[in-house]
């Protein structure tokens, strides 16, 4: 009795180290597989055969053999999109209805989504869902399949080219889901940029207008004005503004200018010290990252930078006087210059690995084509890119999404590598905890070159 | 030194051995060289001859199918880099037979770990046909194969009980141990991610370039000592403080003045029932910038009266915002996360001190504080001082109190640090931890691993040499 006790102990050890280590096996195991069914030809040229499908567009029932047998897919979409997504796939069979479907929705923040589709690329669903910032470091792993290449599957079977769904959107989404001029994603939904709530009962529009108005302003209210600085995407609305850039390279580095002089012909030096005057002001109140929805609830802003998630919070907070506008000017050497920002998408993406990658395209298309984002517009309030759709009473008419379309003639696509965040995080932070003085220019030239030198850094 | 010599020796043995037979055995034991059911077969054993045959035959198909496939390409770890068309008549992308690096590294490890198995098992076989035919000779009895079974219940019962346990540590242990080995051999980031990309051998240049030789952002060396040092202070008085605190705690708790000692227990024991990511954000939230602490201390002017002394700079203080300032505080969160665990530890120690010993001292006349210093902790230190070395090298990889505490919330200001992704408050592994989750270095993460391994144990080998051999429990007994 006692052996038969220690061996079934010793068995459930073992099983609980089999339970802990079952994350590598299934890494091997999905590796073996894929590696095993790919016996396909590459020397077989699809480019040349795609030009010619255009005239089969009238006869979709290309082949049988995707007639008969169950397509499967999985799709990633943000937890706010199931209800959403469910509507829509079942839309999709509809639509689609002499093939047979077994579409999987499963629960991935876009936020994150670049995360769990890289730790392993073959195990990752089939179409998702995710922010345009994470494009380069995807199509760099080879994780997204090219649009264009599925030009021949979209005339085939949705009856539109690549160049139609290129024209339906904003031609800055367009641009966001572009890498080494070839779309790797269809464009879901805009408006993630930043702007500034504010407190019409305390500030007047005239206030609002330039950073030293509104700080002035709220001074004398007895409140402030709250922004991120330590982080790359906020801060880098000033340099932008006076006309520095960051662009990136085929091998995901980043070329990054601000420590020089911009297009315009300000130096990195006099934006510093426009940060610096309105860092020093003790009506400004700079918030860590991702803790702006708690400072606006907290009742002692009357202003605050932040984007359309924020649009609940700030009306909680504001109340009737709650009320929205493109970002302020500040004082570049002298000038009043306008504050830019980076314009954020949301894209769906189509993994490269999926067994059925042609009904996984159909199926992102479908997931972003008019129809379906005027319904996320309804149902999550994301403010649509195509172009039809953005042109619906009901999204101009939202206050969020109009003053976040108000700044975004100002905005730019972001193209940074992922060295960008760590250095411009850290000079946000030097500049919110005012450790720079405005008089020493060698300083503040010392901390933009390391601060260069840390974004344009090699990619090992 | 003795124990490595008959280590040695042991293995000395184990060839010789199989010398012996190979060179004394009979035919059979011969044949069993290339036919592992030979030896079995000559004595009759044909159900063990089966499966010994069996097992052979599974090795060679493995060997055949999966290992030398594999292990072919270990050199180059791959050279068919990935490629796929698009077929929009089956819907399908058309993939060329790529090679995946990781699958090639991960296969060959495991290839290598059943050819070593399967070598050992070979000896073996060898050794154990020969004393069959050794007992045949002397006439003895041989086993047949329920006999044999009933052995692995009776006599050899611990090899049974050991067979699953071992095969588990071996699959799930041994094998990402090596390819995590390797992997610090390679060259495995985000550039070449398989299986879109290959990746390469690259001998120890991750070495080199960690300790400064260039290759990496040029702060890479600075951070890395700096996270390094933090790291072995962090180590050295987390794990010193809630020793003694523990220790203290316990002593205090079991005074004989204290009344409601069960109450005082459990109050302090609420910090270990509480999940420790729950109460850390909490603890965290409380110190924040814009936190009630701050709110608090803001309040009654002592924010103010900082300030105006020139302690700090801000409107707030910046308890896990600033260098200096999270380090002690993360320390001190640290005590009151880890003291009811030594606390535990202690009460049991202290409850077995001889009581001899304390009326004797209390007889000669030593006050309290000579009866700590000489009875109390001399004995809870030989019996805690292999636990005092675990908690360091646990507090060394403390990945939670750092992580919980400082994660997205503190921004270093240091440019030379954020430059290599690094901040003031990291230890290595939540470096580590940032580079694999966020940067998908791999190939340095590995070779941060492997150094933490060798600090850790260099670090376990000399304490438990020099400390913890030197106060056994023997001083205690006489």
């Amino acid at each position: 009795m006692k052996k038969l006790l220690a061996l079934i102990l010793a068995m459930s050890m073992a099983l609980s180290l089999v339970a802990c280590g079952s994350s590598s096996d299934d890494t091997g195991d999905s590796g073996s597989g894929d590696a095993s069914s790919s016996t396909g030809d590459a020397s077989e040229g699809s480019a040349t055969e795609s030009e010619g499908d255009a005239s089969e567009a009238e006869a979709p029932a290309t082949g049988d053999a995707a007639s008969g047998e169950t397509i499967t897919l999985t799709v990633w979409g943000a937890e706010e999109d199931q209800t959403l997504l469910a509507e829509l796939v079942e839309g999709f069979k509809e639509t689609y209805s002499d093939y047979t479907f077994d579409i999987q929705i499963g629960v991935e923040s876009e936020s994150t989504a670049k995360d769990t589709v890289l730790t392993d690329i073959e195990a990752a669903a089939d179409v998702f869902a995710f922010a345009d910032d994470q494009l380069v470091s995807l199509v760099n792993a080879g994780a997204l399949q090219s649009i264009d290449e599925m030009d021949a599957a979209l005339q085939n079977y949705a009856g539109k080219s690549v160049a139609d769904v290129e024209a339906a959107n904003s031609a800055g989404s367009v641009t966001a889901a572009t890498a080494n001029d070839t779309l790797y994603a269809f464009p879901m939904g805009g408006g993630n940029n930043y702007f500034l709530y504010y407190d019409s009962s305390v500030l007047s529009e005239e206030d609002v207008a330039s950073w030293d108005s509104l700080l002035a302003a709220a001074s004398e209210a007895g409140k402030q004005v709250g922004m991120t600085l330590a982080s790359g995407w906020y801060n880098a609305s000033f340099f932008l503004g006076a006309g520095f850039t960051t662009t990136l390279n085929d091998d995901g580095t980043t070329n990054i200018d601000w420590n020089g002089t911009s297009s315009l012909g300000y130096t990195g030096v006099d934006v510093v010290k426009g940060i610096l005057s309105i860092t020093g002001n003790s009506a400004f109140m700079a918030i860590a990252d991702g803790d702006i929805s708690n400072q606006i609830a907290s009742g002692s802003l009357c202003a605050a930078v932040s984007g359309t998630w924020d649009a609940e919070a700030a009306q909680a907070a504001f109340g009737d006087g709650c009320a929205a506008t493109k970002l302020p000017t500040f004082t570049v050497a002298g000038d009043q210059v306008q504050q830019g920002c980076y314009s954020g998408f949301k894209l769906i993406g189509v993994n490269a690995y999926s067994e059925n990658v042609g009904w996984a395209t159909l199926l992102a298309e479908y997931l972003t084509n008019e129809e379906a984002q005027v319904a996320r517009f309804e149902a999550r309030q994301l403010a649509p890119t195509n172009l039809n759709a953005a042109a619906d009473d009901a999204v101009s008419e939202n206050v969020a999404i109009a003053a976040s379309a108000e700044q975004d003639v100002y905005g730019v696509v972001q193209t940074v590598g992922d060295k960008f965040w760590d250095p411009t995080a850290t000079f946000g932070e030097i500049l919110a905890q005012n450790q720079l003085s405005a008089d020493d220019d060698d300083a503040i030239q010392a901390a933009l070159d390391e601060l260069v030198s840390g974004v344009t850094a090699a990619i090992e | 030194m003795n124990k490595l010599k008959s280590g040695l020796g042991s293995v000395g043995q184990f060839f010789a051995d199989f010398g012996h037979a190979v060179a004394d055995g009979d035919i059979f034991v011969k044949l069993s060289l290339v036919w592992f059911g030979a030896g079995y077969l000559g004595r009759k054993q044909y159900i063990k001859s089966i499966i010994m045959t069996l097992y052979e035959a599974a090795i060679i198909v493995y060997t055949v199918l999966v290992g030398i496939p594999y292990i072919s390409d270990f050199g180059t770890l791959g050279t068919v880099q990935q490629e796929s068309v698009f077929n929009p008549v089956t819907m399908k992308n058309e993939f060329n037979d790529y090679d995946n690096s990781f699958t090639i590294l991960l296969f060959s490890v495991i290839t290598l770990v059943v050819w070593a198995f399967a070598l050992y098992t070979w000896i073996y076989n060898v050794k154990n046909v020969y004393r069959l035919q050794k007992e045949a000779e002397r006439g003895k009895h041989i086993n047949n194969f329920r006999e044999d079974l009933n052995d692995y219940i009776n006599q050899k019962f611990y090899v049974t009980l050991l067979a699953l346990p071992v095969a588990g540590v071996v699959l799930f242990v041994v094998v990402p141990l090596f390819v995590m080995i390797f992997v610090a051999f390679t060259n495995y980031d985000q550039n070449h991610m398989p299986p879109s990309a290959l990746f390469d051998w690259v001998g120890i240049k991750n070495f080199v370039s960690l300790f400064g030789g260039g290759g990496l952002t040029e702060t890479f060396g600075y951070a890395f000592v700096r996270v390094l040092g933090w790291t072995l202070v962090w180590a050295f008085f987390a794990t010193l403080t809630t020793y003694f605190g523990g220790i203290l705690m316990s002593l205090l708790i079991n005074g004989k003045d204290i009344r409601g000692k069960a109450v005082w227990r459990v109050l302090f024991m609420i910090t270990i029932a509480v999940p420790q990511f729950v109460s850390l954000l909490l603890v965290r939230n409380f110190f924040a910038d814009n936190g009630i602490m701050n709110t608090i201390l803001a309040n009654i002017g002592l924010t103010g009266f900082l300030q105006d002394i020139g302690v700090i700079s801000n409107s707030y203080i910046p308890f896990l915002t600033a260098p200096g300032w999270a380090h002690v505080m993360i320390i001190i969160i640290n005590i009151w996360i880890g003291v009811p665990y030594q606390m535990l530890i202690a009460n049991g120690v202290l409850m077995n001190i001889p009581s001899e010993q304390l009326e004797s001292a209390s007889i000669d006349g030593a006050n309290s504080w000579q009866t700590f210093r000489s009875i109390t902790m001399p004995y809870v230190f030989s019996v805690t001082g292999p636990a005092l070395v675990t908690d360091f090298v646990k507090n060394i990889n403390n990945f939670n109190v750092i992580y919980l505490l400082t994660a997205d919330f503190y921004t270093t200001t240091n440019q030379a640090m954020a430059n290599s992704q690094a901040k003031e408050t990291d230890l290595l592994v939540t470096w580590l931890f940032t580079l694999t989750q966020d940067y998908y270095n791999y190939k340095m993460a590995a070779t941060i691993g492997i150094i933490i391994f060798i600090i850790c144990a260099l670090f376990t080998l000399i304490v438990f040499n020099r400390v913890v051999a030197r106060t056994g429990e023997g001083d205690f007994a006489s």
